[in-house]
């Protein structure tokens, strides 16, 4: 066991992370990984209301993630660490190089994003910057649940709607 | 059997209608639920105890998925409708009647699963229809997209509903008349597959919980000697 | 001076529930629950100075049909805190982040709570009625009335808690309820669907029940493949795959 998931997820902790991946992959720990949650107790308080009980929540900031990366790796338990969007996955993957599969969770509709899968919306930013993860060796994927197939990063820029 | 069928079709779209727009749109009471729906279907058609057995064999199927948001799930309101109007007119003891309502059912829940995500996609474009009154704070447009949305569901469960029994209905009944097994191996396949998916949807939900694991066992073992008991 | 608190009078509270029942009415893939949420909102927006169709009436319309989702029922709190922050003039900046924060939680704890606690609960006892020879109308009414007690009881609180502790309300969140709740409800649930589980199909096998214990031992074995497969795949479709099988092989014998 150890922290095997590395997901981008706008929602952070929600029904899908704690019972759709949470039961089948029995998570023991989520590492939240938020510079402004992070700094933020009211925000960490209602993300820990979101919890079950005997599934503890870590919220970090980049460097304080990185940091601590060998610790989440050599934790008996399963683990998934969350970030709310590309860009800070992005800097985690360039300070930890334990980063080596990222999955696209959930990003949703804003309106500088456009569809590419019913739970992905992206901008051309969050694009090119999923483009470098990918050319760094880390495998991109999308995958909501367990029960959907993972779509590999290639398949996900090339889908123009919510499939 | 299938006269009776035909001459409910109308009614039993409707209802196929009603319990589809329960399991998520409105007012998702769970009235959609296989062993409430089945059975309310059972009840309509003369049966109620025939709606009963068909939907709980779809209930152990639906103890497995969970209507998370943006996922995907099988739609058990316009399923149960189907798979208790085929099988609750079939007459006791009829072979294979239960396999082959429950495998119908199942089918029409993943098709059910497959026009939600259609609906959602459609009440996108209806959203976007009434893009500007809504950032402009519209209040009317608002309420006209969410009755929009509520109808397009209503449409949705009913045109399922139809559609699937005017197709399998007929072939059902020719499968019927063709099938080999006796009515208790039926039940029995059934049974076993139904229970096997919902015994794992129940290990899975408990076996994180401290000490869960061990209640589904004592239960389990309970549950054996009762069993024997009804026997 | 301070301005008076908002107050809500109990129609408005009234159609805010009723209109809770069908939040998910335009469910869509972008805004999700965005829609319903204003839709809930709608009647306490109208006391906000300017009333039905003034400025700030607009902007909080506007505002609330953005991107939101949460579990539905627990979506009434987002709703009670969001009307009670409208009318209290908090800033836009932070009505906003509240809606960023809250959609997760106000999701896990609901899915938690009802999902895959107290729905799969009442499944159970309805299966175990079944089980033990109850009658159609009792196992309905047994299901349809625990579970509505719950989930009409849970809209009702969620509102009232939302609107009473306005953006602070993961206070409200923290009520033993909801906290501990969920591990109650599934250690009892696993324990009444063992119970639930042979006697419902010794139930629905009736005559004939020689093949029972080969049915029993094949529920254990297939049970154990599909928990191995780690969700992979969902067991319904596993099913589909397996009932067509014996229905093919029963036609062709």
């Amino acid at each position: 066991m150890t922290l095997e998931l590395f997901r981008i997820d706008d929602r952070l902790v929600h029904g899908q992370v704690v019972i759709g991946w949470g039961l089948p992959h029995a998570l023991g720990f989520l590492v939240v990984v938020d510079d402004e949650i992070a700094a933020a107790p009211w925000e960490q308080e209602l993300y820990r209301m979101g919890t079950p009980e005997g599934m503890e929540v870590v919220f970090a900031t980049v460097a304080e993630a990185a940091a601590a990366m060998p610790n989440y790796q050599a934790d008996a338990r399963s683990g998934m660490l969350l970030t709310a969007d590309v860009a800070t996955m992005v800097r985690l993957a360039e300070a930890a190089a334990a980063v080596r599969q990222v999955t696209l969770g959930g990003l949703h509709h804003r309106a500088d994003r456009v569809p590419r899968l019913r739970f992905v919306f992206l901008s051309p930013s969050e694009e090119s910057a999923l483009r470098g993860l990918a050319a760094r060796g880390v495998t991109v994927m999308a995958q909501d649940v367990p029960t959907s197939a993972p779509i590999p990063l290639e398949a996900v820029l090339a889908a123009e709607g919510t499939e | 059997m299938i006269e009776l069928l035909v001459g409910h079709l109308l009614p039993l779209a409707l209802l196929g209608a009603l319990l589809g727009l329960d399991v998520v749109a409105f007012p998702q009471a769970m009235l959609s639920r296989p062993i409430v729906a089945a059975t309310l279907v059972g009840g309509f058609l003369g049966a109620p105890d025939r709606g009963l057995l068909v939907g709980v064999a779809l209930e152990f199927f639906a103890l497995e998925a969970m209507p998370f948001g943006a996922t995907r799930y099988p739609e058990w309101g316009s399923a149960s409708v189907v798979g208790s109007a085929l099988f609750t007119p079939a007459t006791d003891g009829t072979t294979g009647a239960m396999l082959l309502a429950v495998l119908f059912a199942l089918i029409t829940a993943g098709l059910g699963g497959a026009s939600m995500h259609l609906l959602r996609q459609v009440n996108a474009a209806l959203a976007k229809r009434q893009q500007v009154r809504i950032a402009r704070g519209s209040g009317g447009a608002v309420v006209a997209l969410q009755l929009a949305g509520l109808t397009a569901d209503l449409l949705r469960g009913g045109v399922l509903t139809f559609g699937v029994l005017l197709v399998l209905g007929p072939a059902y009944r020719r499968a019927l008349e063709a099938m080999t097994i006796s009515a208790s191996f039926s039940r029995a396949m059934v049974v076993g597959t139904a229970s096997a998916v919902g015994l794992a949807a129940l290990w899975k939900l408990g076996r994180t919980t401290p000490g869960a694991p061990w209640y589904l066992a004592v239960g389990l073992v309970a549950g054996f000697a009762l069993a024997g008991g009804l026997l | 001076m301070t301005p008076a608190p908002a107050t809500l009078p109990w129609h408005v509270h009234l159609a805010m529930y009723l209109r809770l029942f069908a939040i998910q009415g335009a469910w869509n893939y972008e805004t999700m629950t965005g829609n319903g949420i204003a839709f809930a909102l709608e009647p306490a927006l109208r006391r906000l100075p300017g009333g039905r169709g003034g400025p700030a009436y607009c902007e909080a319309m506007a505002r609330q049909s953005g991107y939101f989702n949460a579990h539905p029922y627990l979506a009434a709190v987002a709703v009670g805190a969001l009307a009670r922050a409208e009318l209290d003039g908090v800033p836009a900046a932070q009505i906003e982040r509240f809606k960023v924060a809250a959609t997760g939680p106000l999701g896990s704890v609901g899915d938690r709570l009802i999902w895959a606690g107290w729905l799969p609960f009442c499944s159970a006892l309805a299966l175990l009625a079944f089980g033990l020879g109850a009658s159609p109308t009792t196992v309905v009414a047994l299901f349809l009335g625990c579970y509505n007690v719950v989930h009409l009881g849970l809209r009702a609180w969620g509102l009232r808690a939302g609107w009473r502790h306005g953006l602070h309300v993961a206070q409200a969140l923290g009520t033993p309820v909801l906290r501990k709740g969920p591990a109650h409800v599934t250690r009892a649930t696993a324990l009444l669907a063992g119970l639930a589980l042979p006697s419902a199909a010794v139930g629905i096998i009736g005559p004939g029940r020689a093949v029972l214990g080969l049915v029993l031992g094949g529920v254990v074995a297939g049970a154990a493949v599909i928990t191995s497969l780690q969700g992979r795949i969902a067991g319904w479709r596993l099913a589909i795959a397996v009932l067509t099988l014996f229905t093919i092989l029963s036609l062709v014998r």
